[in-house]
């Protein structure tokens, strides 16, 4: 895909290795990638806490026709734009990360716990995240 | 008319593992489908944040017990490209033979288990039998049938032997892969079952993220392995169907076996001339990667397999992350089992070949 066409309709954003980094308008720059550079498939989203209250969300997007990979970046506090009605994968990613990092998406209506039983304390993947002894923290 | 809920597992046989589909009937058709998961889960991701490199290494395997190898190389390999270990071409042929044994094996597995699903009972013991040579041959090269960390940083355990045991399964399985066929391919009970049941468009697996055999099957020419530095001296032609049932994903599995077998032979053929084993060893003990972000990929039995390592150069990972095939067939259930009858749903899920420690990490 072409960087600097990139650029320009996207100011806040910059490049960071392989990264393209942006600052909000998530949902607006994924669409406009899908639809005007083949971007047809999200391999997955990462999620990373930075250790600071923020997360780091990575979309990692491909392109079956040109084989290409592409990865957006975005740092979030508890909530996110929610890309689900674009990629019907983001689904599962995000109620996963909305699961063990606790990021709400604004959008995703199956948001709940995916992996953790219901009632659970806390989101183990954060770095601030009290471990108990698991009978403390179930079904309290 | 008025819905009924129906349970559909967790402890199901033909789930395979335990998968709980939440299944919403209008009469005998399916409206909705929520699966649950999460019975599986033991916290790979978690427990890679305590454990260095060498501790978690035993543990990846078990994140797919049906196709350890594969996760074996994809975790061995990120920390052999972040400290810049090339790898000897003996050492890349064996991995590249153990895979694809694994792969048939895991295919085998699935072929049996599927069947097993629609109700044919013989198939389940011709694939173990021809399994179990596979089985019985990792046991002799690494100690163990399943999760078997062979694979070690830089190079492999001990070097490879036994290979006349390969030779002979690859002598027997086309036979046997021929029986097969004549047994399940042209059955007009396996054909009323499967044909035309879970179509999957090319626009709807690409949506759903889906990989490997299921996004072939639906007449996409997108294999990881072309890509792969392991299988860069090796020919092959990824099995691209355009059927987009589970009849053609089961016949894309059929025929990656032979495309496997193919494979070994050429790599036996490697091995053969290549008999020098060297390989560049790191010392485990004091293992810590460079700052920064690493992120491979494989081909696995079940789609793409992906791992991500944020590393802030201490002894274990700040952040890993596992990304596999079947989290994504998974989530594919929600749409493909809407307005399909109940009694197809057991044949749709089977095929997409789901397994659930994978699911569940």
């Amino acid at each position: 895909m072409n960087w600097a066409e990139f650029k320009n309709i996207f100011n806040d954003c910059r490049l960071e290795g392989e990264k393209i980094i942006i600052e909000s308008n998530l949902l607006k720059t994924i669409e406009f990638i899908k639809t005007n550079y083949h971007f047809n498939m999200l391999k997955e989203i990462i999620a990373s806490d930075n250790g600071d209250g923020t997360t780091e969300l990575t979309y990692r997007l491909f392109s079956p026709e040109d084989e290409e990979d592409l990865m957006i970046s975005i740092n979030v506090k508890d909530e996110a734009e929610s890309i689900s009605s674009i990629f019907e994968s983001a689904v599962a990613d995000e109620k996963e990360i909305f699961d063990l990092f606790g990021v709400k998406f604004i959008g995703n209506s199956e948001l709940k716990r995916l992996y953790m039983p219901e009632g659970w304390r806390g989101n183990p993947l954060r770095k601030d995240y009290q471990e108990n002894d698991e009978r403390l923290t179930w079904n309290e | 008319m008025s819905k009924l809920k129906l349970n559909l597992g967790p402890q199901h046989p033909s789930t395979h593992g335990v998968l709980r589909l939440i299944l919403e009937l209008e009469g005998e058709k399916i409206s909705s489908c929520e699966p649950d998961v999460g019975y599986l889960h033991r916290g790979m991701e978690k427990m890679a944040e305590k454990l260095s490199y060498i501790q978690y290494l035993p543990l990846v395997d078990r994140i797919d017990y049906l196709a350890g190898f594969f996760y074996s190389e994809l975790f061995c390999r990120t920390v052999e490209k972040a400290l810049g270990i090339e790898l000897s071409l003996r050492v890349k042929a064996v991995r590249v033979l153990l895979l694809e044994l694994n792969r048939i094996a895991s295919h085998l597995l699935w072929m049996g288990s599927f069947l097993m699903d629609l109700g044919a009972v013989s198939p389940f013991f011709y694939a173990f039998r021809e399994r179990e040579l596979i089985l019985k041959y990792f046991e002799k090269i690494s100690g163990q049938r399943m999760m078997n960390n062979y694979f070690v940083f830089g190079g492999l355990r001990r070097d490879i032997a036994f290979l006349e045991d390969v030779e002979n399964i690859i002598k027997i399985l086309p036979d046997k892969i021929r029986d097969y066929e004549n047994l399940i391919t042209e059955n007009p009970i396996f054909i009323q079952r499967t044909k035309g049941k879970g179509i999957l468009d090319k626009e709807t697996a690409f949506n759903f993220g889906i990989t490997g055999v299921n996004l072939r099957a639906s007449g996409i020419n997108l294999d990881f392995r072309k890509k792969d530095y392991l299988y860069e001296e090796i020919e092959f032609n990824p099995v691209v169907l355009d059927g987009c049932d589970a009849a053609a994903r089961y016949k894309g599995r059929i025929l990656e076996m032979k495309e496997s077998i193919k494979i070994i032979s050429q790599v036996l053929e490697i091995l053969r001339l290549e008999k020098e084993f060297k390989q560049q060893l790191i010392n485990p003990l004091n293992l810590t990667l460079p700052e920064g972000e690493y992120i491979q990929e494989i081909e696995a039995p079940r789609g793409l397999a992906s791992i991500y390592i944020k590393s802030t150069g201490e002894k274990s990972p700040y952040r890993l992350k596992w990304r596999t095939g079947s989290y994504y067939s998974v989530n594919l259930l929600r749409n493909i089992l809407k307005g399909a009858y109940l009694n197809d749903a057991i044949a749709i899920s089977g095929s997409l070949d789901i397994i659930l420690p994978e699911v569940d990490k």
